[in-house]
């Protein structure tokens, strides 16, 4: 008895996300300004790592060697902003796992699809398991604040002829907290792009914006996304009296002006955060994912793999969620991505007028600023922030958006 | 396509009628205290006579009423009771937030309270005897009437009567040490007083229905809207439909002008995009119109206002309003030109806006068409190049950025509340601005309904035009 000759592998038909992702490669602009758009995230997660006023490493004479930088990336009342602590525990997440899980998600290209997908979830799913635990533990563990101001401590020190070894990141700056005696300094080289009428470094407040923009955007799309997948899959897939009442529910919503009663959401609540900004931007959004899945499941109910996933007696959500909905992906990514830059500006014209989170450093109340002291790096820092942050995702979108166009396949 | 019109016309009421609804809902349960800017505040430390402006304040605005549906009168005798005795628990014994509630809800209940605060008043407990007479002094309260249509001076002599009997069971209440005979002598008065009018204790299954949904604000406030009566401001007591009727010339007047610019700037912009496509000329025109595009407005207006008003580098331009303000008489020739001279940096700030999308459509409709085949028959009959696409294609090409008109209607007239900052224009905008941070709430529900109207007439509008322009198009 020989062995049965081992077959040749047979070459797979390339998968939808495959075809896609070979699409959006092909366009140069659109592929680079994801990169930009990786650029920017790596950005708001180190942002610490370039700008903070906590010595990177500290030693006093000959006393032992700390790093007070590293703590008060964990300091809730340095950064007292939920956003802050979620990119640190980012930060830690990142440096610590990030190169490891790149290496096995681009490993896993070569296992087979099935393979393929059920490693990549759970290496999806374990870097969000590490994310809440680092959140988990940092929301446990014991407060340590390094509560000196180190610059000048080290001063004071080294005046008193103590040595003293002292590595900054390279903007030894607070991005909360302003040298009042330093307001309104002209750029230099201490201070790139000047300091606010506070005293805060501009630059380290626009690279620390880049954190807040980003979650909004992402947090907000996310959340209005989910709502209008679920009304408009149940629309589109019931039909009759389901379709009736959430057609007439998404007819009100858009006769809404959505500005208008987004500022005056904003206006009325008391200590508003970011988080009722994301809540009050998605609550008027959703509409357009809504009816976009309408639209699709449509379309697709009466198809026949539909009629045969029936036939096999799937239950209901299956078929909804695990059958028709992956087809209207396409468009809902493409209205996500311009939705993001949408979400961002939205909440750069909301702290424009005043009605933002006023304790977090956002683009849009930089800008503010600068219209009423009329400085321009004020006014042209924040301005150019937002502008390439958005191009940058409209970009992307119309990537996405030829990608999927099977006319405009290449 | 008249039948059709009929429907979307008719249609529109009750889609009306929900926006309202959702409006109120969400502006009502947003949290923060309503008019807590306005009539006299009615923090823990007011005074008496504060707290009284504020109560009158709260029944002048309805505001002491549920939202939309009232289940009040479902209250019974142990809840009122709780709420009696957690007033006027000893400081400590009651979380802070559970007196406040319980304060909120004797204060505001009404007349619902009445028949358990006279069960109370029979206790046994002489202490809660001498609070259930002091909450009846204020659930007893007739509400003022008001009415601004109706007679005024009978309503004037109505309210000042209420205002007798007010004052009059305000009386009948005691202090700790008062003596058993006054005390006695005040609890006759309300037995007697509350069986002088023994209905207004009693309702039917069909008054309550009519109490759960009529005696709420959002009830009250639909009955003044069918008389066109959005209500008056709580800053300045001016009915608000007069103040937004006239913010809103100098919104449509800058919406107007920007918007016809606009079109007249994206049309052939478009157009030679569309012929030139794949031209560098096309690539550069495409560009321009992205980075127009992504550009927010409130960062053109900023840098416009920095750049070329008074003081900066090139001081053209007044720094904003509509007019000058205190110019001496000018004749209409003379006080256009100086609108003009205010408008351009907002009508330039407003354009690049609009510009983008309007010509990004204009494009694509062109491009669209200009492969179909009958524009190849044109050229092939020998149509000269102009004709073929300035007679044959810009027809069809501009159905969309012509059916676009309509939805731009709301921003036309409401105006945009970033630019009408920024340059400090008077209008709708700038308008909803102020009364936000004011927290009037009459005015800032009257121009959230007024952009809903113009959007739903913008929606049908442009739905019609496009019925209208394409026969391929049946909406029957």
């Amino acid at each position: 008895m020989t062995e049965p000759a081992a077959r040749p592998p047979v070459a797979e038909d390339p998968s939808w996300v495959d075809l896609i992702w070979v699409q959006f490669g092909k366009r140069k602009i659109a592929r680079g300004a994801l990169f930009g758009l990786l650029g920017l995230l790596l950005l708001a997660i180190y942002a610490p790592l370039l700008a903070s006023n906590k010595p990177l490493l500290w030693r006093v004479a000959d006393g032992p060697l700390s790093s007070p930088w590293l703590l008060s990336l964990f300091d809730r009342n340095f950064f007292e902003n939920g956003v802050d602590l979620f990119f640190n525990a980012l930060l830690v997440c990142v440096s610590l796992l990030g190169l490891p899980a790149a290496w096995a998600w681009r490993r896993a290209a070569t296992l087979p699809r099935a393979a393929r997908g059920a490693r990549r979830a759970r290496l999806l799913l374990g870097g969000i398991g590490a994310l809440l635990l680092t959140l988990g533990l940092n929301a446990a563990a014991p407060q340590a604040r390094p509560k000196e101001v180190y610059p000048a401590l080290q001063a004071q020190l080294e005046a008193q002829g103590t040595p003293v070894l002292a590595v900054y990141p390279p903007l030894p700056h607070s991005f909360r907290d302003g040298v009042l005696d330093q307001a309104r300094a002209r750029p230099s080289a201490a201070h790139p792009l000047g300091t606010d009428a506070a005293g805060r470094d501009v630059l380290v407040r626009l690279i620390f914006g880049a954190r807040i923009s980003l979650t909004i955007g992402v947090f907000a799309v996310s959340l209005y996304i989910s709502i209008g997948t679920v009304l408009g899959a149940l629309a589109g897939y019931f039909g009759g009296r389901v379709d009736l009442v959430i057609q007439r529910l998404i007819e009100v919503v858009i006769c809404v002006p959505s500005l208008f009663l987004i500022l005056s959401v904003a206006a009325f609540i008391e200590d508003r955060s970011i988080f009722h900004i994301m809540v009050i931007i998605a609550a008027v959004a959703w509409t357009t994912p809504a009816r976009l899945v309408r639209a699709e499941f449509l379309r697709h109910r009466n198809l026949d793999f539909v009629a045969a996933a029936r036939a096999i007696g799937y239950p209901q959500h299956t078929i909804i969620f695990a059958e028709i909905l992956p087809n209207t992906l396409g468009p809902v990514l493409v209205s996500a991505t311009f939705g993001v830059a949408s979400a961002i500006l939205t909440e750069s014209t909301m702290s424009f007028l005043g009605l933002g989170d006023i304790t977090v450093p956002s683009w849009g109340q930089m800008l503010n600023a600068g219209r009423t002291t009329s400085e321009w790096t004020l006014i042209l820092a924040p301005g150019f922030a937002i502008f390439v942050t958005v191009s940058l995702l409209n970009l992307v979108g119309d990537g996405f958006r030829d990608a999927i166009d099977p006319k405009l396949r290449r | 396509m008249l039948q059709y019109t009929i429907r979307r016309v008719l249609l529109i009421f009750p889609t009306f009628f929900l926006i309202s609804l959702l409006i109120f809902v969400v502006l009502n349960v947003a949290p923060g205290r309503p008019g807590a800017g306005a009539g006299g505040g009615g923090g823990e430390q007011a005074g008496q006579a504060e707290q009284e402006s504020y109560r009158i304040f709260k029944e002048q605005f309805n505001l002491d009423k549920p939202i939309a549906l009232n289940l009040r009168h479902l209250t019974d005798l142990a809840e009122v009771a709780a709420w009696v005795d957690a007033v006027r628990a000893a400081p400590g014994a009651v979380p802070p937030a559970a007196r406040i509630d319980a304060q909120e809800r004797l204060e505001d209940y009404g007349l619902v309270l009445v028949p358990h605060l006279l069960v109370l008043l029979e206790d046994a407990d002489p202490e809660r005897q001498r609070a259930a007479a002091a909450w009846l002094a204020v659930a007893g309260q007739q509400r003022f009437q008001n009415d601004r249509r109706g007679d005024v001076v009978a309503a004037r002599e109505a309210n000042r009567a209420i205002a007798a009997a007010n004052q009059e069971i305000k009386g009948w209440t005691w202090t700790a040490a008062a003596p058993a005979a006054e005390v006695e002598q005040k609890r006759a008065a309300w037995r007697a007083w509350a069986a002088a009018a023994p209905d207004r204790l009693e309702w039917t299954p069909a008054e309550r229905v009519e109490m759960s949904l009529l005696d709420t604000r959002f009830a009250k406030y639909w009955q003044n809207l069918l008389l066109l009566d959005f209500g008056v401001s709580n800053i300045d007591r001016r009915p608000v439909l007069d103040t937004l009727l006239s913010k809103m010339k100098y919104s449509l007047s800058l919406g107007t002008l920007a918007v016809v610019i606009a079109y007249i700037v994206a049309v052939p912009l478009g157009i030679f995009s569309a012929v030139k496509q794949g031209t560098t000329a096309d690539l550069v025109t495409t560009i321009g119109v992205f980075v127009l595009y992504s550009l927010p407005s409130f960062f053109v207006g900023t840098v416009l206002l920095r750049i070329f008003t008074e003081g900066d580098p090139l001081a053209l331009f007044p720094t904003g309003d509509f007019e000058t303000l205190s110019a001496g008489p000018m004749t209409t020739a003379e006080r256009l030109g100086d609108i003009a001279w205010h408008l351009v940096l907002p009508v330039v700030t407003y354009t690049t806006g609009a510009l983008a999308t309007l010509s990004r459509y204009a494009r694509t409709g062109v491009i669209d068409v200009i492969r179909a085949d009958y524009i190849r028959t044109a050229r092939a009959k020998g149509l000269s190049e102009p004709v073929v696409i300035l007679k044959h294609a810009l027809r069809n090409g501009m159905i969309p950025i012509l059916t676009l008109l309509g939805s731009l209607l709301p921003t036309l007239v409401a105006g945009s509340t970033v630019i009408e900052v920024i340059f400090n224009i008077p209008g709708m905008g700038q308008h909803l601005y102020n009364a936000i941070n004011l927290r009037d709430y009459n005015a800032v529900m009257a121009v959230l309904l007024a952009s809903s109207v113009l959007s739903l007439l913008g929606i049908l509008l442009s739905d019609l035009s496009y019925a209208l322009v394409d026969p391929r198009i049946s909406l029957d």
